[in-house]
């Protein structure tokens, strides 16, 4: 390890003696893992929403619900209110202008617009 | 980011006792641990894990919190990425969390047991398979004898309750990195039936920002880093107090918009000038060039020399043969023609020939060829001028071909002849006219000239496009997909794939005629490079091309001209301008998104209406609604956007009944307030209470935190 990486403490030791169980005892080196941890919506909906009282609060029902206003629409790309979507990239757009600019978009930019407000084509 | 920050280890962990608790704010951005009764937290760094790959050594390594990125070059991170143990504001990977334990257990000094109580911070309603993971982590890796839970957002609001920014009743207005929060406050107790969560938090700003600005600069979406968005927003961002009129001003007034617009400008070294080689350069270069030249010519010479040498060798050896044969027996001969491997001694002469033939041809005397054979035109035809009764019938047949032949020449050399005086002729006209009328002599060449080039291009165009004239011809005579081929290309595209997927129908009749097989030939490659008889065209424009040159030198043969192959368009060189990252809109419609959600595409209540959401849910009457709407504080990491306050006002300000008093405060330190409450609470009396411990745990399992909540009012 090189000396000025030793010399901030960068690197967590593999064994600490303050622990009871050393990481290197829990997870074994060399033993592929996988993923071995799940999605937080998939923990929430196993372990909480079966178990819980409904009339009590928990993480799941404490959530906001949407909001009572309309959704304004902006331009994906410049921000402005957008009358507008064109129909073909799906794209919201304030003027002409942006019109001409997002059919030039190449579609992976289109894609990444999109999923800047989560409506992008997901593939599975 | 010049120097980052890096914990220094506290020595002073032997001298607490046992019962002091450890306080460890848990909050999904930053991770900050420190003593009961004390005012700071000890250690605080970024919430984060990296895993990467050391790069001599080869193993993993794991690294906690915000790192130098002038250390990073030793680790290889092409693997692994940033990685948190939190999903919005539930830790729900409890590897990394236990990387980041280790790392702030460490950082606070602890060597050889950490036995002390644990006060950890959560979020609201932590769902309880995340609370028993936390406190098996923490009872059974690090051997802690109690633990207690508490929300982050209450230890807030009671460490400024404290210090008067708000009563006992009140609302929290918690904007986090992960989620925002509104709890309302009864009698000290938040009240959790009530509150509100909305996944929108500081994240997602920054990462708003981020990738709006890299796909605003794709150009320079590596220098936009998550780190580096994160400066911006905390340096510029604020939230406007009306988004909408904030966006006409950006959308119709320029003036106003350019101040306040933002620019970050990239480091940017302009290009070195280049300089023109020097004659020096020029001279080396040009001897390099004469050097690789002249090898070459050498090459060329050794190889005629030998090839020389060879034939020369073989002709001699053929000339002896023929000594040889010519003074033998008839025995003898076909024994040394046996020898010599050729059949007869014709067949050696006509060897011979060919061979003086190629020395000739090697040697560079070819061109001397046609003369000779017609000075010794005589000779050719010596039955001629045999009378024919002479003549044997062989004889005859043979001198009919001679005169044949004869005549033949002989028109060919008056064609010749007479093509030389028309040349002359016209020259001579032409230089009469020449001389005659100079200006109209040369419009003349010109206008001829424009009109042969016009048409050998045109014939060029028809070859490359198989006869169809699109408007659209290139001259760069592009290799797309899209280039279309020629006639001749068309017509053998055709016949090879008629040939591969026509396996016939029926019978198989290829074969019978001969001339099926001409098929082959004309898909043959050769076909491609037909010569389309221009030959004449293109000399006549060379010849008229010359003369136009002699009369004015300034013009420029069009082919001469274009031959050479346009050079590609130089890159345009980019300035300053081109480094230099402008935050416009960005600056106040990323924190946007706290209010309007759905802007990232979360469909919940913004920050201003969960405020309304809060108090609807809050089974009380209006008056003890519009107490806590007096005292309402603001807190979290987000609140310390300029414009905060004044718009969650006039966003509040929509849902309560008109005029209706109302008022907001600021957290007297939105990032460490959950922090120095959590440790003030440590440090009461009342805390040990509120702990539980592994026996505890042990007797209840998971169920223990479905009714756990404790009981913040000191």
């Amino acid at each position: 390890m090189e000396s000025e990486v030793v010399k901030t403490d960068m690197v967590l030791p593999l064994t600490l003696g303050f622990k009871k169980v050393q990481t290197a005892d829990k997870y074994p080196k060399g033993q592929s893992r996988g993923r071995q941890w799940k999605h937080l919506r998939y923990l929430l909906q196993a372990a909480d929403a079966s178990s819980l009282p409904p009339d009590r609060p928990n993480y799941l029902n404490i959530q906001s619900p949407p909001s009572i206003y309309p959704p304004k629409r902006y331009c994906d790309i410049t921000g402005f209110e957008a009358p507008y979507m064109d129909p073909r990239t799906k794209l919201r757009y304030a003027d002409p202008e942006v019109f001409k600019q997002i059919r030039m978009l190449p579609d992976e930019y289109v894609q990444r617009y999109l999923a800047l407000r989560n409506a992008a084509v997901v593939l599975r | 980011m010049a120097s980052v920050y890096r914990p220094e280890r506290e020595t002073d962990f032997a001298s607490f006792q046992h019962a002091t608790p450890i306080v460890i704010d848990n909050g999904s951005s930053a991770f900050r641990i420190g003593w009961a009764g004390e005012a700071e937290p000890r250690v605080v760094f970024r919430n984060i894990v990296q895993r990467p790959r050391h790069r001599s050594s080869g193993e993993t390594v794991t690294v906690v919190g915000d790192t130098d990125p002038a250390l990073m070059k030793y680790f290889d991170c092409t693997r692994s990425s940033v990685r948190s143990p939190f999903d919005d504001d539930v830790v729900y990977q409890f590897e990394y969390m236990e990387y980041i334990l280790d790392y702030g257990f460490d950082r606070l000094g602890a060597t050889s047991e950490v036995s002390h109580p644990i006060l950890m911070t959560e979020c609201e309603c932590n769902p309880s398979f995340s609370r028993a993971r936390m406190s098996e982590l923490l009872f059974e890796t690090y051997g802690v004898p109690s633990i207690a839970f508490g929300i982050d957002d209450a230890f807030s609001y009671k460490y400024n309750q404290k210090l008067g920014n708000c009563g006992e009743d009140g609302l929290a207005i918690s904007c986090e990195h992960g989620t925002c929060h509104v709890v309302p406050f009864l009698k000290g107790q938040p009240v959790l039936e009530a509150c509100c969560r909305t996944n929108v938090g500081g994240f997602h700003i920054t990462d708003f920002l981020r990738q709006l600005l890299s796909l605003k600069y794709p150009y320079h979406s590596a220098s936009i880093t998550w780190e580096k968005a994160e400066e911006l927003k905390k340096e510029h961002c604020s939230i406007a107090l009306d988004y909408m009129s904030e966006l006409q001003i950006f959308k119709n007034n320029k003036e106003e918009a350019e101040e306040k617009t933002w620019h970050w400008q990239l480091p940017w070294v302009p290009p070195p000038k280049e300089e023109p080689p020097s004659e020096e350069e020029l001279a080396r270069k040009a001897a390099l060039k004469e050097k690789a030249g002249q090898r070459l010519r050498d090459m060329a010479a050794a190889k005629r020399s030998q090839k020389i040498a060879e034939l020369e060798k073989q002709l001699s050896y053929l000339e002896e043969l023929m000594e040889q044969l010519d003074g033998a027996e008839e025995q003898e001969a076909t024994s040394i023609l046996g020898r010599s491997g050729y059949l007869s001694q014709q067949e050696i002469k006509s060897a011979i020939l060919k061979a003086t033939q190629s020395l000739r041809k090697a040697k560079g005397e070819s061109n001397g060829n046609e003369d000779k054979a017609e000075a010794s035109g005589v000779d050719k035809y010596p039955l001629v001028s045999v009378p024919d009764e002479t003549l044997t019938p062989e004889q005859l047949k043979e001198k009919k071909k001679q005169i044949l032949l004869k005549t033949t020449t002989e028109g060919r050399m008056r064609a010749k002849q007479r093509r030389a005086e028309e040349e002359a002729l016209r020259e001579k006209q032409e230089e009469e006219r020449r001389s005659e009328n100079p200006e109209l002599y040369l419009e003349e060449l010109r206008a001829r000239y424009s009109e042969l080039t016009d048409k050998v291009e045109q014939r060029k165009r028809q070859k490359l496009n198989g006869g169809q004239t699109n408007g659209n011809y290139s001259s760069s005579g592009g290799v797309g997909r899209g280039e279309r081929l020629n006639a001749a290309q068309k017509e053998r595209m055709r016949l090879l794939t008629s040939a591969a997927f026509d396996r016939g129908k029926g019978e198989d009749t290829f074969g019978m005629r001969d001339e099926d097989w001409l098929v082959y030939k004309k898909m043959s490659k050769d076909n491609d490079d037909e010569d389309d008889g221009n030959d004449d065209e293109e000399s006549e424009l060379a010849r008229i091309a010359s003369k136009i040159q002699e009369m004015d030198p300034t013009f420029v043969s069009k082919t001469e001209a274009v031959q050479p192959t346009p050079e590609p368009p130089k890159a345009q060189t980019l300035t300053a301008e081109d480094y230099r990252i402008s935050i416009g809109l960005e600056r106040f419609r990323c924190p946007e998104i706290l209010f309007q959600p759905g802007m990232i595409g979360i469909d919940q209540a913004g920050i201003d209406e969960m405020v309304s959401i809060s108090l609807r849910r809050l089974v009380e009457n209006e008056s003890v609604k519009e107490r806590l709407c007096q005292s309402i504080l603001v807190t979290g990491g987000c609140s310390l956007l300029p414009g905060m306050i004044p718009r969650l006002e006039s966003g509040i300000r929509q849902f309560r009944p008109y005029l209706a008093p109302l008022k907001l405060v600021r957290a007297a330190d939105p990032l460490l307030d959950a922090w120095r409450g959590a440790a003030a609470f440590g440090a009461s009396s009342k805390f040990g209470r509120q702990t539980f411990s592994l026996a505890d745990y042990r007797e209840h399992g998971e169920n223990l935190f479905h009714r756990y909540n404790i009981v913040y009012s000191l």
